[in-house]
């Protein structure tokens, strides 16, 4: 990859929003105009703990460059303890990503509430700097069967 | 009797004595089990060959008896057997460490009522593969598989007797030349089964009794009811363990221990290079059989569970997502059995992988499967 191919690469961020609290955020974010890249796609779901690790697993497989997950502050979650259970869900797949040979970087997790659209803005900018000099995920780059 | 106590016993009828490995105690606590109704049935393994032998439920008290004397080239684990059964049938079953461990994590997962099941624990230093060790008799032992009928660990030796007389060969030669105990086996540090209602083995069995008598230690309240109705029924005599005894047990526990410790850090080496190449070219050959997760006495998913949506030839992912799911779904339960690794028709090490990610997790929350039914799984939120 030449220097001015690295400049332009953009990362593919999934960004898993829970429905009530970081997809607001992501809306706040909008609504009060702050600056953010355009790397992320952002996955609705209902709570962060409807993120099933399969579905971290299949974006990095699929070819995401990043993964974040997001949902309410704990003790705010509508449904009294899903962001709970993505907790420790979360330090299991963390460790699981780490010995798998991904970066610390690749796979985030942070509580956004829905009037946070600034913090939802700074960290999809500071992500998508880290990715940036990461360069792409080493499993979208030889992830398929020759067969 | 009370619990923490530690016995000497033996059966009381002579062709179990003679058959069982030293003293068939557990045999006939098995049998008068059945005898006096304590249990439905009881789950043995049916010996077939010497490398062979089906599990079976059986009521039959002359079946059970027939089961008596070790196989240490059938590295079975018993726990899927006894789960989904119903509430009221109580079923006991003899038990290396590790099967007992899988039976509690059933149990924490609800598959297996532990009230109704009576588990005797039988020291393990390990189990043997059984075409390694078909390989291994003609290869080191130069001596006919068929030919071979019994055998025996004592002293760090493996011995296999034929009609014409034994040969005993040091496991750890044995080990160095890739034959021997099973892998998983050599890194196991749970010899003694304290998680079962009781712990059997010869280890502690001293002076005259050698060979003739068997070492049991009491666990749970189950277990003192097994033995009494045992000795009730007249299948069984004990007495009071020697001071001694119990000190050379302990003994050569602690030093299983410390060679499965040395095991430990030989076998899991940290990886050079690039950690996911590792994985990957461990992992590629995969032909999504699903054998490892059928056979997986840790796993209680059952037909319907996440990991089989992926596990279809399709799967074209060089890390495919069934074993990615696997190996997070089992990081906290896995026990390091090794029957995933015994039954991949594409020999992939799957429990030392396994093992790789569960030796992170497991330490971190301090969290040792299967020993404590009170602990509840980790991926478990209330």
């Amino acid at each position: 990859m030449t220097n001015e191919e690295q400049k332009e690469w953009e990362p593919k961020i999934v960004a898993f929003c829970c429905n009530w609290c970081s997809y607001g955020g992501a809306d706040t974010a909008g609504m009060g105009r702050f600056q953010q890249p355009t790397s992320t796609r952002v996955i609705r779901v209902m709570c962060s703990g409807r993120i099933d690790p399969a579905f971290v697993f299949n974006a990095f497989l699929e070819g995401a460059d990043a993964v974040l997950v997001t949902g309410c502050h704990i003790g705010d979650c509508h449904y009294v303890n899903g962001n709970e259970k993505t907790k420790i869900r979360f330090e299991f797949m963390k460790d699981m990503i780490n010995e798998l040979g991904l970066e610390d970087e690749r796979l985030q997790l942070n509580w956004i509430s829905a009037s946070e659209g600034e913090k939802f803005a700074n960290f999809i900018r500071d992500v998508t700097e880290q990715i940036k000099k990461l360069g792409p995920s080493p499993l979208k780059m030889n992830h398929k069967r020759s067969w | 009797m009370k619990i923490g106590e530690c016995y000497v016993g033996w059966a009381t009828d002579e062709n179990v004595r003679n058959k069982g490995a030293s003293g068939g105690l557990v045999t006939a606590t098995l049998a008068a089990a059945l005898k006096s109704k304590l249990v439905d049935k009881v789950l043995v393994l049916k010996k077939i060959s010497e490398y062979e032998a089906v599990p079976m439920h059986t009521n039959n008290i002359e079946e059970v008896m027939k089961t008596a004397g070790s196989l240490h080239s059938v590295p079975i684990n018993l726990a899927k057997y006894i789960t989904g059964m119903d509430d009221k049938t109580k079923v006991a079953l003899p038990a290396k460490p590790c099967d007992a461990r899988a039976i509690i994590e059933q149990a924490k997962r609800n598959t297996i009522n532990l009230d109704n099941t009576y588990i005797i624990g039988l020291n393990c230093g390990g189990s043997m593969h059984p075409l390694v060790t078909r390989e291994m008799l003609r290869q080191v032992y130069e001596i006919n598989p068929e030919d071979v009928i019994g055998e025996e660990i004592a002293k760090g030796k493996l011995i296999f007797f034929t009609k014409d007389g034994e040969k005993a060969i040091d496991i750890d030669q044995l080990e160095e030349k890739e034959y021997g105990r099973r892998v998983d086996c050599r890194y196991c540090n749970i010899k003694i089964p304290r998680n079962a209602d009781l712990a059997c083995g010869n280890w502690g069995v001293i002076g005259d009794l050698v060979n003739k008598a068997t070492f049991v230690e009491i666990n749970t309240e189950k277990g003192i009811t097994l033995l009494n109705n045992a000795i009730e029924a007249g299948f069984i005599e004990m007495e009071p363990a020697s001071e001694k005894g119990i000190a050379i047990r302990s003994k050569i526990n602690s030093a299983m221990e410390s060679l499965a410790k040395k095991w430990m850090d030989k076998i899991f080496v940290p990886i050079e290079g690039s950690h996911l190449q590792y994985y990957i070219n461990a992992l590629e050959n995969c032909i999504n059989c699903g054998a490892c997760k059928a056979v997986c006495p840790v796993c209680s998913c059952g037909g319907d569970s996440k990991c089989l949506i992926f596990n279809f030839a399709n799967d074209t992912y060089k890390i495919s997502m069934f074993h990615l799911i696997r190996f997070l779904h089992l990081s906290d339960s896995c026990i390091g059995c090794g029957q995933c690794t015994d039954v991949c028709p594409v020999d992939i090490p799957l429990a030392q992988i396994q093992r790789r990610f569960s030796n992170i997790i497991q330490p971190k929350y301090n969290y040792v499967p299967g020993m404590d039914l009170r602990i509840p799984p980790f991926l478990e939120v209330k």
